[in-house]
C-alpha cells in the first residue's frame, strides 16, 4: 500500500510539474504570471481530441496539439503581452485572466459543454503486482517518461546551448541582455513557445490519463499551476519539478493515510501555507536581499 | 445642442409610443373577457449553461425547449402559448438571485423552473416564495429548498429520500453490510450520504470510511487504495459524472472488485457511460427515469429527446421535462394565474410522467414517485428494480 502510494504521489507530482512549467518558463524570463497558460493546456487536449477524431492517429493528435498550441503561445506572446511589456505587471495578469476565461467559453462554445472522451487506445498495458497489492497503469508510465524527457531537454536547453545563455541572460536583465546584443524579442517568443507546448502537453497527457477533455479543464491547473511556482520559488524550473512532487507527494499521502478529509486541494493548499511559513521564497528561492 | 434635440424628441415619440402600447393592451383587456386572452404565458426558467456544470445546463435547456415545444403543439394552454424565458446562473448562486428578481419583477413570469443545483435553486427560492410565483426545482434535491413556504415545489426526490432508497437498495438488494463512502463536498453529496448513513446503519449496516472532494476532482487512487485496504462490501458514491466516472475507471484499474452504488448525479448519458466506458458496467443507481418503463409518457420523452438532442437524455433533463408538464396540467385544469398554478399543483394526483406517475405533492411541495434503480450494462442503463415501498419514497413533510 505505502509503494502504491508513493507511486500514486509521483505521478501525481510529475502531472504538476508538467503543467507548472509552463507558466514557470514565463515567470522566469517575463515576471508575469501567464494564467493563459492553463488555458492553453485545454487548447492542446482539445486539438488532439480534435485530430484524433479525424485521423484516428494518436502520433498526429500529439503532434498537432503540441504544434498548434505552441503556435498560439507565439501569437499571444506578439499580440497580448508584447504591447503590455511596458505596463505594470498587473495589466498582463489581468490580460492573462481575461484570454484564460475567452477561452473556457470559446472551447465551450465550439465543441459543447460535455466532458469528451481522449480516447487513445490502449497504449501501454496495466501491470498488476497481486502479491504486493500494487497496480501500474500503462498510461502512468507514458506520463514518468514525457515528464522525464521533457525535463532533461529543457535542462540541455537552458544550461547547454547558446539559446539558453541568452535565455539565462534575459531572464536576469532583459535591458542589459538587450544592450550585449542579445535579441531578447527572440528569446521571449521562444520562451513563449516552448511554454505553450509544454502546457499542451501536460493537457494532452491529463486527457489521456482521465480519458476526458472538457472546457473547464484548465481551472485546477490555473490555481495549482501558481501554488506549485510560488512553493519552487517563482521561475525556477527545478524550483518547480521539486514543489511539483512534494505538493504531489503530500496529496496522496494525506489523502491516502488519513482520508480525503478535506477536499484534496485544500490538503495541497494548507501544505503550500505551511511550507511558506516555514520558507518565504520557497524551495529553492533566493532571499531577496532588502 | 441639436443633438440634444433630437435625443430629447427621440424620448418623446419613444415615450408616446410606450403610453399608446400601454392604451391599447388596457384597452384589449376591457373588451374582451380574459378567458379569451391569447398572449403567450411565460414560464420562467434558469440553468447553468456555462461554468462547471455546463454539460447539465445544456441537458436541461434542451429538455426545457422541448417541453415547451410540445405543449404549443398540443394546444398550449388552453389556446394559448407558452413562452420561455431562460437565463444562465453559471452555477452562482448571487446569478440565480439576481434572475429570480428578474423574473419575478421584471418578466412577468406565471411560474419557474430551476433546472439549476441546490446551492443555486436554495438561493432563488425564498426570491420566488416572497413574490407569490410558484417554482418548481427540476432535480435540485437540498431538503432545505421547499421549506420556506407554498409556492415552491420539487420534481425530483428530495435528497433526504433518495439518501434512504439509495441505503435501502444497499441493505435489500446488493445485501452490503459494510460501505465505503465517496461523496462531493457539496449541498448534494453532503444531503444524500447523511441519509444514506442514518438509514443504513439503522439497519445494522457499517460506514468504514467516508471521503469527500470537490466536483472538479480526477484523482482518486490515494483514496481508492485506502478503501482496498478496508475491504467494504460496496461503494456509495453520491457524485456527479465527471468524479463518479473517474471512480469508476481508477476503481476498475486498481482491479478494487467492489460493488459500487451512485445516485441520479452520474445518470447522465454522455459524461459518465462515454468517459467511464466499459469500466462502468454493473454499478447500480438509484434515479428517476426508468429506461424500460411502459408509460406513453416516458417513451415519448426519450424518443423525442434523443431525436432533438441526437444522444439519449439523461435524468436532469427528463425531470426538467416533467417540471414544464405539471405546470401545462396544472395551468389547464386550474388557470394560468400564479396563485392557481400553485393550488393546480397541489391538486395533481396520479400523473403521468416521463420520470414515472407522479402520485402527488405533499404540504412541503415535495413529490411522491416510485425511485427507479438502474444498472449499467453494455455501456447503457438498465432497469434493475424499483422502490415502491411507503416508507422510503413517502418524502418528509416537514
Amino acid at each position: 500500500m505505502l509503494v502504491q502510494q508513493i507511486i500514486n504521489g509521483i505521478v501525481v507530482g510529475s502531472v504538476y510539474a508538467l503543467t507548472a512549467m509552463g507558466a514557470t518558463l514565463v515567470y522566469g524570463i517575463m515576471r508575469i504570471l501567464d494564467i493563459s497558460n492553463a488555458g492553453a493546456y485545454a487548447i492542446g487536449a482539445y486539438v488532439a481530441f480534435f485530430f484524433l477524431l479525424q485521423t484516428g492517429s494518436p502520433l498526429v493528435a500529439l503532434v498537432t496539439g503540441v504544434a498548434l498550441t505552441a503556435v498560439f503561445g507565439f501569437l499571444v506572446q506578439k499580440f497580448l503581452y508584447a504591447p503590455l511589456m511596458n505596463k505594470s505587471p498587473n495589466v498582463s495578469l489581468i490580460a492573462g485572466i481575461g484570454l484564460f476565461i475567452f477561452l473556457q467559453d470559446f472551447l465551450r462554445l465550439v465543441a459543447g459543454p460535455q466532458a469528451r472522451e481522449l480516447n487513445f487506445g490502449t497504449l501501454l498495458p496495466s501491470i498488476q503486482f497481486p502479491s504486493l497489492q500494487l497496480t501500474l497503469y500503462g498510461t502512468w508510465f507514458l506520463i514518468l517518461a514525457a515528464t522525464a524527457l521533457l525535463l532533461l531537454i529543457l535542462w540541455l536547453l537552458l544550461n547547454r546551448s547558446p539559446i539558453g545563455l541568452a535565455w539565462r541572460a534575459t531572464a536576469q536583465d532583459l535591458e542589459t541582455a538587450k544592450a550585449m546584443g542579445i535579441n531578447t524579442n527572440r528569446v521571449v517568443a521562444f520562451n513563449f513557445i516552448l511554454g505553450y507546448g509544454f502546457a499542451a502537453v501536460a493537457g494532452i497527457l491529463v486527457g489521456i490519463l482521465y480519458n476526458s477533455v472538457y472546457p473547464t479543464m484548465g481551472d485546477v491547473p490555473a490555481y495549482k499551476m501558481l501554488a506549485v511556482i510560488v512553493l519552487g520559488g517563482l521561475g525556477n524550473p527545478l524550483g518547480t519539478v521539486l514543489a511539483a512532487l512534494v505538493i504531489g507527494m503530500a496529496e496522496t499521502l494525506i489523502g491516502g493515510y488519513v482520508g480525503f478529509f478535506l477536499p484534496r486541494d485544500a490538503i495541497a493548499f494548507v501544505v503550500l501555507i505551511l511550507i511558506l511559513l516555514w520558507r518565504p521564497q520557497g524551495l529553492l528561492g533566493r532571499r531577496r536581499s532588502s | 445642442m441639436k443633438s440634444r434635440f433630437s435625443l430629447s424628441l427621440l424620448i418623446l415619440i419613444l415615450s408616446l409610443g410606450l403610453m399608446l402600447a400601454g392604451c391599447g393592451g388596457g384597452g384589449g383587456g376591457d373588451k374582451k373577457p380574459a378567458a379569451e386572452n391569447k398572449t403567450p404565458i411565460k414560464i420562467g426558467f434558469f440553468a447553468p449553461v456555462t461554468g462547471p456544470a455546463a454539460a447539465d445546463g445544456d441537458s436541461v435547456t434542451k429538455a426545457a425547449k422541448l417541453a415547451v415545444e410540445k405543449i404549443n403543439k398540443t394546444g398550449g394552454i388552453n389556446g394559448r402559448q407558452v413562452e420561455l424565458v431562460a437565463y444562465d446562473d453559471n452555477l452562482k448562486p448571487q446569478e440565480a438571485v439576481s434572475i429570480a428578481q428578474k423574473l419575478t419583477t421584471k418578466d412577468g413570469v406565471v411560474a419557474a423552473v430551476s433546472g439549476s443545483y441546490s446551492h443555486t435553486t436554495r438561493a432563488a427560492a425564498p426570491i420566488f416564495e416572497n413574490a407569490k410565483i410558484p417554482m418548481i426545482a427540476a432535480y435540485a434535491l437540498h431538503p432545505d429548498i421547499t421549506k420556506g413556504g407554498d409556492y415552491v415545489f420539487r420534481q425530483s426526490f428530495v435528497g433526504t429520500a433518495q439518501g434512504k432508497a439509495g441505503a435501502f437498495v444497499a441493505v435489500n438488494m446488493l445485501k452490503a453490510k459494510t460501505v465505503a463512502i465517496l461523496n462531493v463536498d457539496n449541498d448534494f453529496g453532503t444531503t444524500l450520504a447523511d441519509s444514506f448513513t442514518k438509514y443504513f446503519e439503522s439497519k445494522g449496516g457499517k460506514v468504514v470510511s467516508r471521503d469527500k472532494f470537490t466536483m472538479v476532482e480526477k484523482e482518486f487512487n490515494p483514496v481508492l487504495t485506502k478503501i482496498k485496504q478496508l475491504k467494504p462490501d460496496l461503494i456509495y458514491m453520491p457524485t456527479y459524472s465527471g468524479t463518479g466516472a473517474q471512480i469508476a475507471r481508477q476503481a476498475k484499474e486498481l482491479n478494487l472488485g467492489i460493488q459500487m452504488l451512485g445516485t441520479e448525479g452520474i445518470d447522465s448519458t454522455m459524461e459518465f457511460l462515454k468517459v467511464a466506458g466499459a469500466t462502468a458496467d454493473g454499478i447500480v443507481i438509484t434515479t428517476n427515469l426508468n429506461r424500460e418503463s411502459k408509460l406513453k409518457a416516458t417513451q415519448e420523452f426519450i424518443k423525442d429527446y434523443s431525436e432533438m438532442a441526437k444522444h439519449a437524455p439523461d435524468m436532469v433533463a427528463a425531470s426538467t421535462y416533467d417540471c414544464f408538464m405539471v405546470l401545462a396540467e396544472a395551468m389547464r385544469k386550474n388557470g394560468a394565474e400564479p396563485e392557481k398554478i400553485k393550488d393546480g399543483i397541489y391538486k395533481i394526483k396520479d400523473f403521468e410522467a416521463a420520470t414515472g406517475i407522479i402520485k402527488g405533492y405533499n404540504k412541503l411541495g415535495e413529490v411522491t414517485k416510485n425511485v427507479q434503480v438502474q444498472i449499467v450494462k453494455n455501456g447503457a442503463f438498465a432497469y434493475y428494480g424499483e422502490i415502491t415501498d411507503a416508507e422510503i419514497i413517502t418524502p418528509p413533510d416537514k
